[in-house]
């Protein structure tokens, strides 16, 4: 404040000068002071909790230490919600790449109608994953779904039950969550492909290079930023899934399908476990932290460098 | 011989392009269909594609038994009002950074950016206290308010790529004329800046429609928007495929609408830049 004092603007010009200096800082003050208050006075006020032993209400007149922590990766929900988190990430990053980058070099290929193939793939993306998820639910209820429409077409011993059984319901949720986000995995890869140098490509082509040989050579291998923002993307979607789990399973049957966002939710409002609520969340934070920083940082460094 | 190979090579990548939209496409246009039938249609063995008695009695019933359009109502409320208001503070901001940037402009983008990956669990418990005290439980107030919160980084950021492309100079020609700072604005930057700030304003309607994580967390009835109405749809019942269908068909049909007009939007703001 002590600078605006000083510079007392004599004339019209110096004075626009000194505005033009300042408006741009008052401008972007309360987007920044939002984005602070939010992001790190909330996080902030949740790592309180976790090692407080609030239950139904905030308390902080009891102090627990790590007891929240403690009593998270005892709890069998919890090492469910992990397993749970485990398969479906690794399954869903792994197959919406493969999907993703399939289609993406289709599409590459110079074929009719790209422009209109391009929103349709996608478009489950853009939808909210409560109805996508409510859809497939009714899908793949065995009593009016598919295994429902088998039977009446005559294929009495046709059964996929997937979604009511313990073991295989995560799997169902795999299913919806791939469907929903390869073919915006495509759109990334399309960009990468379409950001390769044609030169290199007519160069291997001329040395008599297969298309196949390309792609597995040249064109993949350059694309490595392109896998790493997929996979980061992907990942961060899986830690997060909390709508699609909602939707489909509402975490059963049981407690099957439970993932760590539910596992927060259910705990801090169903259960009254405000502090594990509070511990899970953090837990969460961490994960989240330990793939966007590194990502962060070598996205920093490569814009140095540039 | 090799034409002819190339040839037949192209129609069947083209085919199998479009049986891979097909099958993605498919669940959507089955339920869209579906939302048309009866429910004794929606039923039949075997289910009937495109030829039966096209109906518009779901969507009469589904309004009629549970009050969809004030749901409906709600969705535009919370979706366009935290927009708005989060194109009001960024505009400013992102003009800010675009033509006025720092050294740390940049770190302090991909900073904002990064927020918009954190996990909203985080944030649940104090938001949900601070609705409890304050009466902003399930009132459009608060919707709007966490929702302007939560998607404001990533509407600065794609209002600033999008100013990035306005060339500087042409700013800098107005000032020498002698423009001031209002003129600048009003004459010069905002018919330029009009095409980004509608693409933004796009995008992020349909990023606030799709919400559900706050929405199923802090609304119950009054200010619960579509996403919280088809999740009540719960448990699958029979004879009630086709009503569900149109109550989805409802709540999805302005995003498929806007999508198409906003599909490189999208891929942006969905994957935080990574693809331009």
């Amino acid at each position: 404040m002590a600078d605006v004092t000083v510079i007392v603007p004599r004339r019209a010009s110096e004075r626009r000068l000194a505005i033009q200096e300042l408006i741009p800082k008052l401008v972007l003050a309360p987007s920044f002071a939002l984005i602070l208050l939010f992001v790190y006075g909330f996080i902030l006020f949740t790592i309180v909790l976790s090692f407080s032993g609030s239950k139904l209400l905030p308390d902080f007149s009891t102090w627990v230490g790590f007891g929240n922590y403690q009593r998270l990766f005892a709890h069998p929900n919890w090492i469910t919600a992990l397993k749970n988190l485990a398969i479906f990430a690794s399954l869903y990053i792994v197959i919406c790449s493969a999907l993703g980058l399939g289609l993406a070099i289709l599409l590459d290929q110079k074929i009719r109608g790209e422009g209109a193939l391009r929103p349709i793939y996608l478009y489950p993306m853009a939808l909210s994953f409560i109805v996508t998820g409510v859809a497939w639910k009714w899908f793949l209820d065995p009593g009016i779904g598919l295994e429902h429409v088998m039977h009446q077409w005559g294929w009495e011993s046709f059964s996929f039950r997937w979604i009511k059984e313990g073991k295989y319901a995560i799997y169902t949720i795999v299913i919806a969550a791939v469907w929903q986000s390869s073919g915006f995995v495509m759109a990334m890869f399309l960009a990468g492909l379409r950001g390769v140098d044609n030169e290199v490509i007519k160069a291997a082509q001329i040395d008599g290079a297969s298309t196949f040989t390309i792609y597995r050579r040249i064109i993949i291998p350059l694309m490595r930023p392109v896998f790493l923002s997929a996979f980061v993307v992907l990942a961060h979607l899986a830690i997060k899934s909390y709508d699609l789990v909602v939707a489909m399973t509402d975490g059963g049957p049981g407690t099957a399908t439970w993932t760590p966002a539910l596992f927060m939710q259910k705990f801090t409002f169903g259960r009254n476990e405000m502090g594990m609520g509070a511990s899970s969340a953090i837990i969460m934070m961490i994960m989240i932290f330990s793939i966007i920083i590194p990502y962060l940082y070598s996205e920093l460094r490569m814009g140095r460098r540039a | 011989m090799a034409r002819q190979r190339s040839m037949r090579r192209r129609v069947t990548i083209t085919a199998l392009a479009w049986l891979a939209g097909f099958i993605v496409f498919f669940p959507i246009l089955w339920m869209i269909l579906t939302s048309f039938k009866t429910e004794l249609e929606a039923f039949s063995t075997p289910p009937s594609f495109l030829f039966f008695d096209w109906t518009l009695e779901n969507y009469g019933i589904v309004q009629e038994r549970s009050n969809y359009l004030r749901y409906a109502m709600n969705s535009v409320i919370i979706a366009f009002g935290s927009t708005l208001l989060a194109l009001l503070i960024a505009v400013p901001a992102a003009w800010a950074m675009a033509f006025a940037p720092t050294k740390r402009t940049k770190d302090l983008l991909l900073w904002m950016l990064s927020t918009k990956m954190m996990p909203a669990v985080g944030a649940l418990i104090p938001i949900y206290l601070l609705f409890r005290d304050s009466g902003l439980l399930d009132s459009h107030v608060g919707m709007v308010g966490i929702l302007l919160l939560i998607n404001l980084p990533i509407v600065i950021w794609m209002l600033f790529t999008y100013f990035k492309e306005i060339p500087g100079e042409i700013l800098e020609a107005a000032r020498m004329d002698g423009a001031t700072l209002w003129r600048e604005i009003v004459y010069v930057l905002a018919p330029m800046a009009v095409p980004g700030i509608a693409s933004t304003l796009l995008l992020n309607v349909i990023l606030a429609w799709n919400e559900s994580f706050w929405t199923l967390n802090l609304t119950t009835s009054k200010a619960a928007p579509l996403t919280a109405f088809i999740a009540s749809y719960s448990s699958p019942e029979g004879l009630f495929w086709a009503k569900l269908s149109a109550a989805s068909t409802m709540a999805i049909a302005p995003i498929l609408i806007l999508g198409w007009f906003s599909q490189r939007q999208l891929v942006r703001g969905l994957t935080f830049g990574a693809v331009k």
